[in-house]
């Protein structure tokens, strides 16, 4: 009797428990990733914006570093590729001076703090996927003397700097942004190395969390505004929406007294920031959001309205709420601007340059060219490439064309990632590659068959 | 509960003779899943604050809580395990015990996960219930355990 009593005891809270264990399965399952489907459908003015998903384990998928060995990247037909430099210690940035002269920016960011024991587990997956590079906080100069696109000279331009990223010169001023200020350097034309001491224009969000560091920086045409992409400090507003002050914005400042004012906000991460040849208006490319599945939030190329809010954290691609972000903001979704082009989910657009050159053939006149620096949470990989949108009339006119591949092997290991691009004196697009430590050139392969106004 | 005390007793006095490793006479895998048990209950409490008060630092804390609580499930598990193996008598009744810890703690681990999220959504819904979810197997796992081992001893 009493050893039935107590199995009919023990078989109720069983059953209870085996009832939870089911549930907690259920759990498990809701919570396996899929793949991301064809990134062509989510390209252009009218991406086609799956269901939002939430996950019990975020997928990460990185590619596993291989180098270069001897391999080269491989380019479009009419296009060819060689390495301009190499040996830099991660390379993010390009900038051109008047007289040809290539500046490379080799920077990493700050250290970031644990504030969560995903924290410690996101600094394994960046050290796997080479992004722990050590910080050479450097600018190196190459200068190719005869225009064949090999640099006879190369020289440590600027050092010591804070994470800098964003390089603008106006007149003999060269502004440096660093993670948390942009700096004002005397420049004379021809200089290969500035001993001068800096003089801080204006301090620039910083740390100490400092999610998304790098500050890009365009001057405007007249030289008396300098354009700041600002990124956010977090994927999705997780550091509490007081370390977003004056984040995920593009800062307008004045030249002469440092002052600023917000041109543009809700903008995740603006990493690149170019005027359109065409109508001379500013254009952006954003890193969206993470963690909501692997065809959201497509990355964005978009013109930047004076004003306007492009909708992060509240929401994305116009009124699409984000539940992740409490309490919301009815009033800014309401306001929320569409961006003009997207450029397919997790592509990570870190480099921009409008194309108004001759070097390169005809069809990229006009046009934007895209560094994707390609994908850590989402199978397949996808991004790790140069595209170029054409553009008509000053908007973009039709679907990316892959321009730069091969930073892929195979068996998709990186053998580099593009980031900053520029276009050099010559005309030829140059991209910085800070897995790979080089500085590729991209040219004509048939030099100087390319039509050349007035002559 | 006064049942349960002599029971223990008992089984010190018992086992006590076949073992040295045991610090004042309880099993350290016992204190273990007691520590772990707090701070899973220290988890559901600061869920509910950033439930009515969503500030990330009341998240922070609860990730941080739930963690320690599965460092502390994972080293009762190696102390238990030592424990039989080395051929002690383990606590009766055992295996209701074991099997609703070892849930409460797998439902910690997915916790930990969904707490691991960024934004509201570590927390509220999901997280929130998974948090009052393990707290509440604990309790019953313990009243279980409790009633059984009452019944055992009266039994026997």
């Amino acid at each position: 009797m009493m050893q039935a009593l107590k199995n009919a005891g023990s078989a109720k809270p069983m059953r209870r428990l085996a009832a939870l264990s089911a549930a907690v399965a259920v759990l498990a399952l809701a919570g396996c990733d899929d793949n991301g489907g064809d990134p062509r459908t989510q390209i252009g003015a009218n991406p086609v914006l799956p269901k939002l998903q939430q996950y019990l384990m975020p997928p990460i998928r990185i590619a596993k570093v291989v180098g270069w060995g001897s391999e080269t990247p491989t380019v479009a037909q009419g296009l060819q590729v060689h390495a301009l430099a190499t040996g830099f210690e991660h390379p993010r940035s390009l900038y051109v001076l008047p007289n040809g002269d290539v500046l490379v920016i080799e920077s990493n960011g700050p250290k970031a703090p644990i504030y969560r024991p995903k924290d410690i587990i996101t600094g394994w997956v960046q050290w796997f996927a080479g992004a722990k590079a050590k910080d050479a906080n450097r600018i190196t100069l190459l200068r190719d003397t005869n225009g064949d696109g090999v640099p006879k000279l190369r020289t440590v331009f600027l050092d010591h700097l804070n994470s800098p990223f964003g390089v603008a010169l106006v007149g003999h001023d060269l502004y440096v942004a660093d993670t948390d200020a942009i700096v004002r350097y005397p420049y004379q034309d021809g200089q290969t190395s500035i001993t001068a001491p800096g003089t801080k224009l204006t301090d620039l969000p910083g740390g100490p969390i400092d999610h998304h560091w790098t500050k890009t920086l365009l001057a405007s045409a007249d030289g008396s505004k300098l354009y700041v992409g600002v990124g956010s400090n977090s994927n999705i507003g997780e550091n509490g929406i007081g370390a977003e002050y004056e984040r995920a914005a593009i800062w307008e400042v004045d030249r002469a007294s440092g002052a600023h004012r917000i041109y543009a906000s809700g903008v995740r991460n603006p990493t690149g920031l170019q005027w359109e040849p065409e109508t001379g208006k500013l254009w952006a490319i954003a890193n969206e959001r993470d963690e909501i599945g692997p065809d959201l939030v497509p990355d964005y190329l978009t013109s930047v309205q004076d004003g306007g809010f492009y909708g992060w954290p509240y929401s994305y691609y116009g009124q699409h709420l984000d539940p992740r972000i409490v309490p919301q903001r009815p009033d800014l979704v309401a306001s929320a601007i569409v961006p003009d082009y997207a450029l397919s989910s997790h592509v990570a657009p870190l480099g921009l340059a409008m194309y108004t050159g001759n070097e390169l053939p005809a069809n990229y006149r006009g046009g934007a060219f895209v560094g994707e620096h390609g994908s850590w949470d989402r199978t397949p990989l996808n991004g790790y490439k140069v595209v170029f949108v054409p553009f008509s009339g000053g908007k973009p006119s039709g679907p990316a064309q892959d321009v730069v591949t091969g930073f892929l092997d195979a068996d998709n290991h990186a053998r580099g990632r593009p980031v900053g691009l520029a276009v050099d004196k010559a005309g030829a697009l140059l991209i910085a590659d800070d897995v790979g430590n080089t500085v590729w050139r991209v040219s004509s392969a048939h030099p100087g068959s390319s039509p050349k106004p007035g002559t | 509960m006064k049942h349960a005390t002599i029971t223990e007793a008992g089984f010190i006095d018992h086992a006590s003779l076949r073992s040295t490793a045991k610090p004042r006479g309880r099993p350290i895998h016992k204190m273990l899943v007691s520590f772990s048990a707090a701070y899973f209950t220290g988890a559901l409490v600061t869920d509910l604050v950033y439930w009515q008060m969503p500030d990330v630092v009341w998240e922070r804390f609860s990730i941080w809580l739930i963690t320690a609580g599965l460092i502390m499930a994972g080293l009762a598990v190696i102390a238990y395990v030592i424990d039989l193996l080395s051929g002690r008598q383990i606590d009766r009744p055992a295996l209701p015990r074991a099997v609703g810890y070892l849930l409460a703690v797998l439902i910690a681990l997915f916790n930990a996960f969904v707490h691991s999220r960024d934004g509201y959504t570590a927390v509220v819904p999901t997280g929130l219930m998974l948090s009052a979810l393990v707290v509440a197997v604990l309790i019953l796992t313990a009243w279980v355990a409790s009633a059984l081992a009452n019944r055992h001893r009266v039994g026997a």
